[in-house]
């Protein structure tokens, strides 16, 4: 359970995290991908469509208890998570759609994220004292929307302010999972060391068959390799944070502690997973481009004589 | 075949196509130096932004005209004061474009001494060539690349270092951002193993010496002597063609060519209103001449530009800045047209774009102006003459293919092999006469006297004039392929490809051929990946006789340049010279 300072600072944070991000956006940028929109909208129907979808359905298979499942479903609706843009940029992938897929679903959510609580909560059978109130999810990402677009103002005024604000909200983005880490788990280890495995797998392969399901998707809509990994990785990484100060801010005491079990440990595990992932990624974008490379030197062909 | 009359072109029939106004004699230029003209320029346009750098996240720093003015000031008593340099000492500047590399360029001039521009990319023996041929004694160099410092202070007359930031002169914070990234994410800058001094701290030794000799005064000094047959610049040339050598320009060549430039610019150049971008070098002449010198001397904003590849990077100051003119080369232009940010949201307050250092393709041109709605204009001209000879003009029938007509006060003539004037509509060599030709080569009396014979500059171009006295390059003399006999100029098999739009750019050289002693051989750079050789050569028939069109393409993602972004014909050439001799080598009987 976090305190209310800790709470508070969480939600400062965020706001920056969402500063940062509008103001690593112009509205250009907005312009510009919706000419040509099949990677945005193959990034949503990944992040609206699979991802709550996979939340509920892992709740349902593993027979988690309803603050459990509670905590899995919301975060599985979440919007993708900034460090998916960080994760991108390593993997050598398409870090102008990562960038554009995390802004266009934070942007949608408020209209797009309490309806599908609302619709997973009730196939999964989650009611009463446990469900996420769609009303608190909507104010939490109208509240954030505003420092999103002051940032979008910002860029636009002062670039110099507008990038220097975006770095920071970068580096917060990381900061933050680290501050979460730091300020659960040592308090809460007896509850991690009991907490029965099927929970571990829920929140690990969330992110894990998040990521293959998104791969495969983005395939299957005919999206080169390149562009599917980064839509692997933007569907995977959700906004963990942002998850967390919604539990806080609609939960006390003991119910606050068990709906944040997943959350807390879907962030730490998908640090470590979106990590080896990266690396996976970033090799294979390396051999396909000596491929690229090999393949040009070995082109000559001769024209027949005349 | 009789050959002309010298006055076919002296009579230069291309007057009348001058904008109204326009002098078609160069009236003799108010100002005796660059200096002066930096220091009316900047009081006239005092608080006006001058430059602005901006690096590829977008932060950017500026300096107005009279921060410029008092930066420079302290820069020149730097130079005289506390390094005790005499007049006429070189020195050398080795930046990308940055606020720093004006106040030095201006700090030189106005301490009377001789600016040498040195591409920061060159290599340690390209280093020690240039500063012990130029006799430099001071060099500022970038940071970026400082490790190469080792080469220079002892094996060349190098004896002062200043060490330059590519951040230099902006706010503190986005100053400090940029280093550290540069620093501890890139890893770009090395260790110095030279003493230095920094940037910064020069100018704060600068300004104590000015304050003790008691401020601008003692500056103009310095620079009230100078006059216009004195030397301003080495501008180091025959980098991609061959020895590197120097061309002494004057301020009196610079300060003609920035009049002919702003004539030919005529009311499209507004005083105090224009923002150029400059992604080109500031260390090679053309935008140093253009962008720096001549737009200064308008009082425009300079949009500068520190790394232009990959050209993303220029996407934040085209979207920031209001830019009314762009300069660059064929392959810049290409490149923006490529790229979705640019081609769906161009610069609005655009007037127009100048392009030099290569031909300007056709398709390039056309595209340029569908999607810009401005004019594109290409120029022509040397690093021996300043280097604008010839300009189209920005308004009227547009010539494709044109370089356009001789500048104010210029003289051009063709000349066939044996020197003599060819007939009207002949090709023959372009040789030129006017104020901004230069004195000579550093130190080099013969290359001078092959290049500059009876006050003529003699260009190496082959070109044609048409009636109207519009100007076409037909070619470099040296790069023409030689087919069965017939000549074949790379530039116009270059032009037939880039017709194709599957095709991004091209370059033609010639491949030794038994049949015909040489044959044409194209290198692709596709952007369309299924185009095939056959279909490249089947486009050249429909626009080329046969022996023009090529016997092989061959395709690559990229094509060699040079740091401008000149298309390197001679690395092409040297790819087939090496195939050539390991073929050789393959088919010797192997030793028994």
């Amino acid at each position: 359970m976090l305190t209310e300072t800790e709470t508070r600072l969480l939600g400062v944070m965020m706001a920056l995290i969402m500063l940062g991000m509008g103001a690593s956006l112009t509205f250009r940028d907005f312009l510009i991908a919706f000419r040509k929109p099949k990677g945005v909208l193959v990034g949503l129907v990944c992040q609206y469509g699979i991802m709550p979808l996979l939340g509920c359905t892992l709740a349902l298979l593993l027979g988690l208890p309803p603050a459990l499942a509670a905590g899995l479903i919301l975060m599985g609706c979440m919007p993708g998570g900034t460090t998916s843009n960080i994760f991108t940029y390593f993997s050598k992938g398409v870090l102008a759609l990562s960038i554009m897929m995390t802004s266009v679903s934070t942007l949608v959510a408020v209209a797009v994220v309490p309806p599908l609580i609302a619709l997973y909560s009730g196939v999964a059978g989650v009611s009463g004292e446990f469900v996420v109130p769609a009303a608190n999810v909507a104010q939490v990402l109208v509240v954030l929307l505003v420092p999103t677009v002051l940032g979008m103002v910002l860029r636009k005024a002062n670039p110099n302010i507008g990038a220097t604000v975006e770095l920071i909200g970068g580096l917060l983005g990381v900061l933050v999972i680290l501050f979460l880490i730091v300020s659960w788990v040592p308090r809460n280890h007896q509850l991690l060391a009991t907490t029965p495995w099927p929970v571990y797998f829920a929140a690990i392969g969330l992110g894990l068959v998040g990521m293959a399901l998104g791969f495969g998707l983005a395939r299957l809509l005919r999206e080169d390799a390149n562009r599917s990994r980064t839509i692997a990785l933007e569907t995977g990484i959700q906004n963990g944070p942002l998850a967390v100060l919604i539990v806080t801010l609609t939960f006390t005491g003991e119910l606050q502690q068990q709906v944040l079990l997943i959350p807390v440990l879907y962030s730490l595990f998908i640090v470590l997973t979106s990590t080896a992932v990266t690396l996976w990624f970033r090799r294979l974008s390396e051999r396909e481009a000596l491929a690229r490379d090999r393949a040009k030197v070995g082109s000559l062909p001769v024209a027949p004589a005349r | 075949m009789q050959a002309a009359d010298a006055s076919l072109y002296d009579r230069r029939v291309w007057r009348s196509h001058y904008a109204p106004g326009t002098a078609p004699d160069l009236p003799p230029t108010p100002h005796a130096s660059l200096a002066a003209m930096v220091d009316a320029a900047s009081r006239e346009f005092a608080a006006l932004k001058a430059f602005t750098t901006v690096v590829p996240n977008g932060m950017n720093g500026s300096l107005s005209f009279a921060q410029v003015d008092e930066l420079s000031d302290a820069f020149a008593a730097f130079l005289r004061g506390e390094l005790g340099l005499a007049a006429g000492a070189r020195v050398a500047v080795q930046l990308p474009n940055g606020l720093a590399y004006p106040v030095v360029a201006f700090g030189v001039f106005k301490a009377g001494c001789v600016l040498v521009n040195t591409n920061p990319l060159y290599t340690r023996p390209e280093m020690q060539h240039q500063f012990r041929d130029s006799g430099a004694e001071v060099l500022v160099i970038t940071e970026l690349f400082a490790d190469k410092l080792d080469a220079v202070v002892g094996p060349t007359p190098v004896r002062h270092v200043v060490v330059a930031g590519v951040p230099e002169l902006f706010p503190a914070v986005p100053r400090g951002i940029v280093r550290a990234v540069q620093r501890w994410w890139n890893r770009a800058l090395p260790p110095i193993p030279v003493p230095h001094l920094r940037f910064a701290a020069a100018l704060a030794r600068g300004r104590e010496h000015l304050r003790r000799l008691g401020g601008a005064a003692a500056v103009r000094a310095w620079w009230q002597p100078i006059g216009p047959a004195d030397t301003a610049v080495l501008q180091y040339t025959g980098g991609t063609t061959g020895v590197s050598k120097g061309a002494q320009l004057t301020h009196g060549n610079l300060l003609a060519n920035v009049a002919q430039i702003r004539a030919m610019g005529t009311s499209l150049i507004e005083p105090g209103r224009e923002c150029v971008l400059t992604a080109l070098p500031l260390y090679h002449v053309f935008a140093f001449t253009a962008n720096l010198l001549s737009f200064y001397e308008a009082g425009a904003r300079n949009v500068l530009i520190p790394s232009p590849r990959p050209v993303q990077n220029l996407q934040r100051a085209v979207e920031n800045t209001p830019l009314t003119w762009i300069t660059g080369v064929n392959t810049l232009f290409n490149a923006l047209l490529n790229e979705e940010w640019f081609v769906a949201f161009p610069p609005r307050r655009l007037k127009a774009a100048v392009a030099g250092g290569t031909a300007l393709h056709h398709a390039v041109a056309e595209r340029w102006e569908q999607v810009t709605g401005t004019r594109i204009v290409e120029g022509y001209g040397l690093t021996e003459s300043s280097p604008v000879v010839t300009f189209n003009l920005l308004a009227g029938r547009r010539r494709a293919g044109s370089i356009g007509i001789p500048v104010p006060g210029t003289d051009v003539r063709l000349l066939d092999d044996a020197g003599q004037p060819v007939p009207p509509g002949e090709p023959g060599e372009l040789v030129v006469r006017g104020p901004q030709v230069m004195a000579r080569y550093w130190n080099q009396p013969a290359e001078t006297a092959q290049v500059l014979r009876d006050g003529w500059l003699h260009t190496g171009d082959v070109a044609v004039m048409d009636a109207d006295g519009f100007f076409t390059i037909v070619d470099r003399k040296k790069d023409l392929i030689l087919v069965s006999g017939f000549n074949v100029y790379p530039n116009e098999v270059e032009d037939a490809i880039g017709r194709l739009d599957a095709v991004l750019e091209a370059a033609v050289v010639g491949v030794p051929d038994a049949r015909s002693g040489e044959a044409v051989r194209a290198y692709v750079a596709r952007r369309d990946p299924s185009l095939t050789a056959e279909q490249v050569i089947d486009h050249c028939r429909t626009l080329l006789t046969d022996y023009k069109v090529p016997r092989s393409v061959v395709f690559r993602d990229e094509l060699p340049k040079s740091p401008i972004g000149k298309i390197l014909r001679k690395e092409l050439k040297a790819e087939v010279r090496s195939e050539a001799a390991a073929a050789a080598v393959a088919r010797e009987p192997a030793d028994a």
